[in-house]
């Protein structure tokens, strides 16, 4: 709640004894620095389409490398029945599979590592998802909130959703122009090259979970997925949110659960006692440590929902980075295009023209102006208008 | 012409008249007291002899015109009339009987007959090291009594009063009893005891409760009065004697008992020279901490919250100021502690650890008293004395004035507005209303409030009165009831801003009543019995807006109520002259009422919101859920001779409110939790042995005592568990198993110089998260280190006397690091960067030693002055050693970074005044 407080209030002891630090870096030795556990995620898909595990490893507390990816591992899913079907590696650390698996079967991933450490899943149940009977939102006074609905069964009782979000938004002075410096003049972009609309996406996600148990009938009803507080650009213009919905284990939700809990709060001198994660995978040789991941089997369900602006109106948006945006009065004649034009940091924004003849260009910082600094002009496959 | 001072002198009647036959087998232990200013000495004589058992000889010629100018306070005999006669040519001696003999030039020779002295006794081999007070209690001891004359019967009456050495009040409690047949009484609260026993002689010995066994010869020829003065608690201004002393380590037959007079504790090196019960109480073995400033005290591997600590019959919730800097009992109030970490009482019961019992005084009855002290960081002034024949008050109080501490930091912009005040307050009143039936009355009130900056402001309250009657209805059976409310509340102020202005916080109310028995059954048998019931009110959370334009919403969680009543039957028998055994059993009965909301799970899955089937509300009264349950105390005592004896003992005990903790270090906002459907009482037991043997005559005490505990639902919480304003807080929480075992060696010298004692403990303290639960499985269902698990602890207290007012103090303290669960690692998962934890508490923070020093000296007793004063300066962490006191992490530009706290990472340095008048 006020965690800067409690930082001073551990502090007085040591202020009333006149003291003038209480805080010495700590480095502890921990025992081996590198843990380089193998880290599964993925959820293997029954129903023809692509299913993905990503394989990685942890890196150490203070590291700021990239995150490791584990490559060329054999991957195989192993039906009870004898049945074997091979994962490609589609990216280094990105394994595909495709393909039609009957629900009434146990599966075990089995995982083969360059270094010969071998993996073995618990068995894998399929459960197939209910399909999401509705998504929608609400808006109350602190934003808005968008929900699914389902209805549960005997074999789908917990739901995991994961989601990704798409907005469409445009920067305060979404510019038209640019200067060439081949021709030494503002030209008009080319539709490729706007810069005035730009979609941007967020795959940072929260983890969703419910458990439909607790519902008569099993209806979860209007779980709230994402919450978009006021002032978001999220509802600039347009927004867009598939919501993939799939039923797991009770085990596989209690994983997800400690997940959730365990990324809240990290190492604080207030903060909970953390626990420990784990998962359904194993090392087949017990001596090797147990990776970190839950992998989970089934047909989830998907579903697309768009928000427009005008469905909301009003909507204020505050985006912190175009604070201060403002278009220069100056008209940059064309004789100082160069000079003011040619630097990356200020483009051409409004044409001054009197009496058809063009005067120059009054200008806007970079930054108000082109919307490909904070996303990407390419239209996303899906996106509907 | 000689005129001798002769005034009636009888030390011991050779009995004409059968009821006389007074002792004065006080020694020159007696403390004079008083001022004598600008008197004739003979002035001075008569003032001493009406006011002590001195009886002075000499000649007027010899004192000429003698004058004596001074003031005394506590002071013996010899530096009185040392003081006195230093620039003169008389000389004194003072004999056995406490003759004073002056004389001129040279001292008078006394030559005692040999016989006086029995030498048989081991006693005598040390008497020459001995000081000369020990020298003529040794000789009482020896002597033989003859009392009463021909009596026709074959039994004689002996009645008689015994009286504390140094105080001379009255001896409550004591037991005079003879070996040879078992014949035993106790002392009634003026002191005085009646015995029958048959004529002749008789070894009697006399002892005070955990105290010290004086004895007497006698030879009883008839009905007689004895009148014996024993030591009390055993102070004296050169010893520190810890707890039960000398005979009393072997032979009670209670273990795990510790007692710490108020003496002891002040010679312990204080912070900031704050004379400090509760880390007076830590240099004790199988007592630990989890650090410097934190809330509570660690018992044999217990949680802090399994404590119950008594302040004269009042439950302290938050027994400490300043969130754990010093504790929250005025040393000028405190008369002793005494910690039962085994062998509790079967009055006692509600926590599963240990009780510490503080005993507060309740006035001197002989004349008002006035005592003080300033230290940096408190004032604190105690008044106490009679009201009345009758009536005894003690009034004190403590407050801190340390804001000019904060003030010198206004450099700081961080701390500038940081305040932080508190105070504490004591009245306790005793009346006797007839010699069978006493009142008091005790109250309690301790305060706190803290702010680091003008927007947030902690304060907690202890507030406690209880009233208490004993009734003696004979000789052999007595009784003590009280009733009493205990409070407590914390809450914070947060004035951030209006739109964020909230109240936050949390309140116990508990009212008991208590009804103790004891019954003398013969004199083997003695009883204990009685009830008590509490009734809690617990308001576990509510945060509310303040002011008109806070947006803060209103929470409340259900505010519980609950009733706990045991019945209680103990029995202390004396088996024989070696065995010894106290066994008893509570019956304990818990029923948490509504009104209420209960939330009903699914059977046999974790509680989780995702389980919870209905919730159903109770009404006012209603019993929603009920437990019950025995609890069974028992200890023995087997002397294997007369210096060494074992003990064996085992108890069970139950908890129902819980401490909701999830730090490591305790949060200042951690609420309290009563046990309800959903959560069980904690339950625990103890089996525990031990070898007692007293070494060189007593001087050296040594014992080693090993334990075993077994602990059942205890609370554990799960990973991100929200503790506060939580509603449904059995969400949270684990069950968990705990065991606790471990050996405390102890070696204590009790008198000398230079005394004091050196302790190791091997101590373990483990958790388990129980089989049945399912939620989640910390360490996969191993066991773990509890939080305040620290295998290793070795304490050493010494003390040195240099002079008989200036005194020396070192405490060292060591002890194996905490443990600590840290992040390990890091991946990427479920879209974001996750961390990856170690294995709960699988590692530990750098161990923990820390040594400080102290000197007292006492005022000078030569110098005419109003007020007896003493000085306390001092070092607390002499090498200034940044002992960790808590490891977090935190990210610094995207890169995670460990830091160590450290409170008083450096010498610190004190100083305080104190004074009686």
């Amino acid at each position: 709640m006020v965690k800067k407080s409690y930082y001073f209030f551990w502090c007085l002891p040591v202020i009333l004894s006149l003291l003038s630090g209480c805080r010495d870096p700590f480095e502890p030795e921990i025992r081996f620095s590198d843990f380089n556990l193998l880290v599964v995620e993925g959820f293997i898909e029954t129903g023809s389409e692509e299913s993905i595990l990503k394989l990685s490893r942890t890196g150490p507390i203070r590291g700021e490398e990239e995150f490791r990816v584990e490559s060329g591992a054999m991957i195989s899913l192993n039906a009870e029945s004898g049945e074997r079907w091979d994962f490609i590696e589609i990216e280094p650390g990105m394994y595909s599979l495709t393909g039609n698996f009957d629900h009434d079967k146990t599966y075990r991933l089995q995982i083969l590592l360059n270094n010969n450490h071998e993996y073995l899943s618990d068995p894998l149940i399929p459960i197939e998802s209910p399909e999401i009977s509705d998504m929608g939102f609400n808006r109350n006074e602190d934003g808005v909130q968008i929900y699914v609905s389902t209805q549960g069964n005997q074999e789908a009782v917990h739901f995991l959703w994961g989601y990704e979000e798409t907005w469409m938004f445009r920067p305060p002075f979404p510019s038209p122009y640019f200067y060439n410096p081949d021709t030494k003049d503002i030209e008009f972009r080319k539709p490729e090259d706007q810069v005035g609309r730009c979609w941007s996406e967020n795959k940072v996600n929260r983890i969703v979970l419910e458990n439909s148990g607790r519902f008569t009938n099993n209806i979860i009803n209007q779980k709230e997925v994402v919450f978009i507080p006021n002032l978001s650009e999220k509802l600039m213009q347009r927004y867009s949110l598939n919501i993939r919905q799939m039923a797991i284990s009770r085990e596989a939700f209690e994983f997800w659960e400690i997940m959730r809990k365990n990324t809240e709060d990290i190492g604080g001198i207030f903060s909970p006692l953390p626990s420990l994660i784990r998962g359904n995978i194993h090392a087949v040789n017990t001596s090797h440590p147990d990776p970190i991941g839950f992998v989970s089997m089934g047909k989830s369900g998907k579903k697309r929902l768009y928000i427009n602006v005008q469905e909301l109106t009003p909507w204020q948006v505050f985006i912190p980075d175009y604070t201060g945006c403002a278009i220069n009065n100056d008209t940059i004649p064309p004789q100082f295009y160069e000079l003011e034009f040619g630097g990356p940091n200020f483009v051409p924004v409004v044409e001054v023209v009197e009496v058809l003849t063009i005067l120059g260009y009054q200008g806007a910082p970079r930054r108000c102006a082109d919307c490909t600094l904070r996303g990407s002009n390419v239209r996303p496959d899906f996106w509907e208008d | 012409m000689k005129k001798i001072w002769i005034i009636v002198f009888i030390l011991f009647c050779f009995s004409l008249s059968p009821t006389k036959g007074q002792v004065a087998g006080t020694g020159e232990g007696e403390k004079i007291n008083g001022l004598f200013a600008g008197i004739p000495f003979k002035r001075f004589v008569q003032q001493i002899e009406s006011s002590y058992p001195f009886r002075f000889y000499f000649s007027d010629e010899s004192i000429g015109g003698l004058q004596v100018n001074l003031s005394a306070k506590d002071n013996s005999i010899r530096q009185v009339l040392d003081a006195i006669l230093e620039k003169t040519d008389l000389k004194y001696v003072i004999d056995e009987q406490m003759r004073v003999f002056i004389t001129k030039g040279t001292k008078m020779n006394l030559n005692l007959p040999e016989m006086f002295f029995s030498t048989e006794t081991p006693d005598q081999s040390s008497v020459g090291t001995q000081r000369q007070s020990d020298v003529e209690r040794v000789y009482s001891r020896n002597k033989l009594y003859i009392i009463g004359s021909g009596s026709s019967d074959t039994e004689a009456i002996l009645k008689g009063k015994i009286t504390g050495l140094e105080t001379g009040n009255p001896v409550f409690g004591a037991i005079v009893f003879e070996k040879v047949n078992f014949t035993r009484v106790f002392t009634n609260e003026q002191g005085e005891y009646t015995i029958r026993l048959p004529l002749g002689r008789h070894s009697l010995f006399i002892q005070n409760l955990g105290g010290f066994v004086e004895q007497r010869q006698i030879s009883i020829q008839g009905d007689g009065i004895l009148d014996i003065a024993i030591e009390e608690n055993i102070i004296s201004l050169s010893e520190v004697v810890v707890s039960s002393e000398k005979m009393a380590n072997i032979a009670r037959p209670e273990m795990g008992v510790q007692k710490l007079n108020i003496e002891t504790m002040k010679r312990l090196p204080a912070v900031l020279g704050e004379v400090d019960v509760i880390r007076s109480i830590l240099t004790l073995p199988g007592v630990q901490t989890v650090g410097e400033a934190s809330v509570g005290f660690n018992v044999r591997g217990g949680a802090a919250d399994q404590n119950l600590i008594l302040f004269n019959h009042a439950t302290i919730y938050n027994p400490s100021h300043l969130f754990g800097l010093f504790s929250a009992f005025n040393p000028d109030v405190v008369e002793s502690v005494d910690l039962y970490k085994a062998g509790i009482p079967t009055k006692y019961g509600g926590r599963l650890s240990s009780v510490l019992d503080v005993n507060a005084k309740y006035g001197d009855s002989e004349k008002i008293r006035v005592k003080g002290g300033i230290g940096l960081l408190t004032g604190r002034l105690t008044v106490e004395g009679p009201i009345g024949e009758n009536t005894t008050f003690i009034v004190g109080g403590r407050s801190t004035y340390s804001d000019w501490l904060l003030n010198l930091l206004e450099e700081n912009t961080d701390l500038k507005n940081a305040r932080a005040s508190f105070y504490d307050f004591n009245f306790n009143v005793a009346h006797k209303i007839n010699p069978k039936n006493t009142i008091r009355f005790n109250s309690y009130l301790s305060s706190d409030s803290f702010r680091f900056d003008r927007d947030t402001l902690f304060q907690y309250q202890n507030q406690s009165a209880n009233l208490s009657w004993v009734h003696y209805f004979n000789e052999k059976m007595e009784m003590e009831v009280v009733a009493g409310r205990d409070m407590y509340n914390f809450g914070i102020e947060g004035r951030d801003n209006p739109p964020n202005s909230y109240d936050l916080g949390f309140d116990i109310r508990q009212d008991y009543v208590k009804a103790n028995f004891t019954y003398e059954y013969d004199d083997r048998h003695k009883l204990n019995f009685g009830a008590n019931s509490i009734r809690y009110k617990l308001n576990p959370g509510y945060i509310s807006p303040f002011g008109s334009e806070s947006t803060v919403d209103a929470n409340e969680v259900n505010p519980e109520t609950a009733l706990e009543t045991a019945f209680h039957l103990g029995d202390d028998f004396e088996i024989n002259d070696q065995l010894s055994v106290n066994y008893g059993a509570r019956y304990v009965l818990y029923q948490f009422m509504g009104p209420n909301t209960q939330r009903i799970y699914e059977a046999g899955q974790p509680i989780s919101s995702t389980t919870l089937v209905e919730e159903k509300t109770f009404g006012r009264g209603e019993t929603i859920q009920m437990y019950h349950g025995p609890e069974f105390r028992a200890s023995g005592r087997y002397i294997l001779n007369n210096i060494s004896s074992i003990k064996a003992g085992y108890n069970t005990n139950r908890q129902f409110i819980h401490l909701l903790t999830n730090n490591a270090a305790i949060a200042p906002t951690d609420t309290w939790k009563l046990s309800d459907p959903n959560i069980r009482p904690q339950w625990g037991d103890q089996l525990s042995v031990g070898y007692y043997r007293n070494l060189q005559i007593n001087r050296y005490e040594f014992s080693i005592e090993t334990y075993h505990r077994n602990m059942r639902n205890l609370v554990d919480f799960r990973s991100g568990a929200t503790l506060i304003l939580n509603n449904a807080i059995e969400q949270d929480i684990l069950r968990t198993d705990g065991r606790a075992y471990g050996a405390e060696i102890l070696l204590r010298k009790n008198t000398g110089r230079l005394n004091g004692w050196v302790s190791y403990t091997y101590s373990r303290s483990m958790l388990r998260t129980a089989a049945e639960e399912t939620a989640e499985k910390i360490n996969d269902g191993n066991w773990y280190p509890n939080n305040f698990d620290q295998p290793h602890n070795a304490v050493f207290v010494g003390n040195y006397e240099l002079s008989k007012r200036f005194s020396t103090s070192i405490n060292a303290n060591y002890s194996t690091g905490r443990p600590i669960t840290l992040p390990v690692a890091k991946f990427e998962y479920g879209g974001s960067e996750r961390v990856y934890f170690s294995d709960r508490n699988a590692y530990r923070i750098p161990d923990y030693f820390r040594m400080d020093i102290s000197f007292n000296i006492e005022g000078n007793h030569k110098i005419r002055k109003l007020a007896h004063s003493s000085w306390s300066v001092g070092v607390y962490n002499l090498l200034g050693r940044r002992n960790p006191y808590s490891v977090y992490f935190t990210p610094v530009n995207g890169v995670l970074q460990g830091y160590q706290l450290s409170i008083f990472a450096q010498p610190i340095p004190f100083i305080t005044y104190n004074f009686r008048i």
